[in-house]
């Protein structure tokens, strides 16, 4: 090994880490540590100004090497690696320590925190002591791109890719594109009809050459990396057999949407036997067939909403919905349009009218008479059969939090504003394009904040409301932007990928080819003059499989070396 | 104060080590005595890092992959399935006791199955002590 200079860099993350790890004890501690030069602290060790200044300690200092204490490596290595490429050092001489997911974030004992902290950071010296320079290889970036689902999302995405002269491959499960904006009537707040909206999208791309919409299909299998993916598609439709077809793209787009939450499970709203209470979709059915009825015909004199079914519950799901308020308040103004007359009482935990236009269309909505009703979490209303004395079907009891007092409201027809859930196949397809789901089953993106559409899996991006509930304008903003990344890295037309491999020390190997036959891409070939194996770099994916497995010790898995392992093993142990 | 042991994990960064993260993200908590080292698969995972691990102080060891079938590298998991059962018998024959040295697969979704099974290995080590073997093992280590 030789004599290096180690610049650590403890990062707060805000307080996302300061809050449990005393960063500055790190700091002092990493002082101490062998070829550590200097230790610093910053508030954000990502933003610009603290890229610069790694990006300037490696200049005024002449460091060599650099560990970032901070976040994942997942998150972030890669923007480190940069900034010292920026530096004129090469990017592998860097080593994340993960004090934030794997530390400040998982751990309450302050104490205890901050000694695995310095535990991690000392591994990351010892294992970057031990880096060697690599090259990075370049290549060609496959310009076609698959986009799972036929959504809103999925064929704007689509429309995006084809039209900047990209072929695209559009998977859609069902056999019709539209997704489930093709299930609604009318939009909030301007009242668009979902059906002018999706069916000039779909139009266009049924019409553009460039796109291959392949129905009643899905996803089998996806293997490569960013730029070289091979995708299996499977499709079952009931006139031909299942049929698979393959092909290569460079990126993928997942826009595989929502379910709604299933009304049943809320037992006491007595969905399901009721014959007059239905689900926002039902209800958005009979919209559209121009039929708002009850189930013998007659028209309901009193329409009732019910807010929040399945959303911003304990028992069900913690979060909002974001769309069910303003197709509340549309329903509305439709029922008034189709039955002059009918009175509509809207029974809601909080009105969320956060979006553009949202405020002013709840100021109309008050203006056209509806009874607004507010109901404490938690403390949900109870909907039973009237008394024929009633004048109604059904009546509905409320807790109503303004007035203080419980109201009964006549109802003839109640419709529950079912809120959005991650699909229940959902999994699948994460482990398929290997993203990641949170514990709502969203999948989660490369940054909330600031890398919305990207993912952890390099080309691999989301949009919509797969990731997350979501109205139109964003899930169109979403798709646009990651058909917009996507369209970025295609326009330079090769992809820097890392570069790491094994390599046989030919010196070393006996010919013994166990590693032949372990490798799963036959990366390993022998050469029989010289009777020692030799991995072909180009078709080596970096698993390392070979490496431990190799009885003399020939084979060095790059950047993830015996030495550079053992190190880290000591460091965060002594 | 009561005896705290050190575990060493190993993470394949595609399931196990990106489901380390959820449980992060997540903000599920788990005991502190895990420390985190990542490979590409868990196949790179050499049998000779857990004994080097315990040579050179942790009392307990995890490995951690993608379920079977799941693989990045197509395979990777089922060649440490196949290793580490002759691990084990080495390491019972140095008396490592069974609970110190675990294998499981972890999905990247599987952020709550992360914290859970640190928590219980934490908690399955802390009664036995440190692990007596590592004067032994690091001779032998210091052969290699």
């Amino acid at each position: 090994m030789q004599p290096c200079k180690i610049g650590v860099y403890v990062c707060q993350c805000g307080t996302n880490i300061a809050k449990v790890v005393d960063c500055e004890d790190v700091v002092a501690f990493a002082a101490t540590l062998p070829h550590v030069v200097l230790s610093k602290t910053y508030k954000y060790m990502c933003s610009n100004p603290g890229q610069d200044m790694i990006v300037q300690d490696i200049q005024s200092h002449g460091l060599d090497r650099v560990v970032v204490a901070a976040c994942s490596p997942r998150m972030h290595e890669r923007t480190f690696r940069n900034a010292l490429q920026v530096a004129g050092l090469n990017p592998y001489f860097f080593e994340m320590a993960n004090i934030r997911e794997h530390c400040s974030w998982v751990h309450e004992d302050h104490v205890a925190a901050t000694e695995k902290a310095k535990a991690l950071v000392r591994g990351a010296v010892f294992r970057v002591a031990r880096h060697e320079a690599l090259e990075r290889k370049t290549v060609d970036m496959c310009p076609e791109v698959l986009v799972l689902g036929g959504g809103v999302s999925g064929l704007t995405a689509a429309l995006d890719i084809a039209e900047a002269g990209y072929r695209v491959r559009l998977v859609e499960r069902q056999g019709a594109l539209g997704g489930n904006l093709a299930r609604i009537d009318l939009t909030a707040p301007y009242l668009n009809a979902a059906r002018d909206l999706l069916t000039e999208r779909i139009t266009r791309v049924t019409e553009n050459e460039r796109i291959d919409v392949l129905l009643h299909s899905r996803l089998v299998n996806l293997e490569g990396f960013i730029g070289n993916y091979r995708a299996t598609v499977e499709t079952r439709d009931a006139d031909n057999p299942p049929r698979k077809t393959e092909f290569l793209v460079g990126n993928v787009i997942v826009a595989t949407g929502y379910q709604e939450f299933d009304a049943g499970r809320i037992t006491h709203y007595g969905y399901g036997k009721l014959p007059n209470v239905v689900t926002s979709f039902e209800f958005e059915q009979m919209l559209r067939q121009g039929r708002v009825q009850m189930d013998d015909g007659r028209l309901p004199r009193f329409v009732s909403i019910v807010h929040c079914v399945g959303s911003r519950s304990q028992e069900f799901h913690g979060y909002c919905s974001r769309v069910c308020c303003m197709t509340a308040l549309k329903y509305a103004h439709e029922v008034r349009s189709a039955i002059p007359g009918c009175r509509v009482s809207d029974i809601y935990i909080d009105m969320h009218a956060f979006g553009k236009g949202h405020e002013d269309f709840y100021r109309r909505s008050s203006e056209v008479k509806t009874l607004f009703l507010m109901y404490r979490k938690g403390d949900r209303p109870v909907i039973r059969k009237a008394q024929p004395s009633d004048g109604c079907d059904m009546l509905i009891e409320v807790n109503e939090q303004l007035s203080g007092e419980t109201i009964e409201i006549p109802s003839d027809l109640v419709v529950l504003m079912v809120g959005m859930e991650a699909r229940s196949d959902a999994h699948e397809v994460a482990r398929l394009v290997n993203i990641s789901q949170d514990k709502e089953g969203w999948f989660i993106e490369s940054h909330p904040k600031l890398d919305p559409v990207a993912t952890t899996t390099d080309g691999i991006y989301i949009a919509g409301t797969c990731a997350a509930p979501k109205d139109i304008p964003d899930t169109v903003a979403q798709a646009r932007a990651s058909a917009a990344r996507i369209l970025a890295k295609v326009a330079r037309g090769k992809i820097e990928v890392d570069a790491v491999y094994a390599e046989v020390d030919e010196a070393r190997c006996s010919g013994c080819r166990i590693c032949n036959d372990l490798c799963p891409y036959s990366a390993i070939e022998f050469d029989l003059e010289k009777k020692v194996s030799r991995v072909i770099s180009a078709v080596c994916k970096a698993c390392g499989a070979c490496g431990s497995a190799c009885p003399s010790g020939a084979i060095k898995a790059r950047h993830f070396t015996d030495a550079q392992i053992f190190a880290q093993i000591e460091g965060v142990l002594r | 104060m009561s005896f705290e042991p050190r575990i060493v994990g190993f993470l394949c960064n595609w399931c196990s080590y990106t489901g380390a993260d959820l449980a992060g993200t997540s903000r599920i908590h788990y005991p502190a005595n895990i420390h985190i080292i990542r490979v590409m698969c868990s196949a790179r995972i050499d049998p000779t890092f857990v004994l080097w691990a315990l040579a050179e102080g942790a009392d307990g060891v995890l490995v951690c992959g993608c379920h079977p079938g799941d693989c990045h590298y197509t395979d990777g998991n089922y060649k440490t399935m196949r290793r580490f059962p002759l691990l084990k018998r080495l390491l019972h024959a140095y008396g490592v006791e069974d609970e110190r040295v675990r294998l499981e697969w972890v999905s990247a979704s599987e952020g709550q199955r992360f914290a859970d099974v640190v928590t219980d290995m934490t908690e399955r080590i802390r009664p036995l002590g440190p692990c007596r073997i590592r004067p032994g093992l690091q001779a032998d280590m210091a052969e290699r």
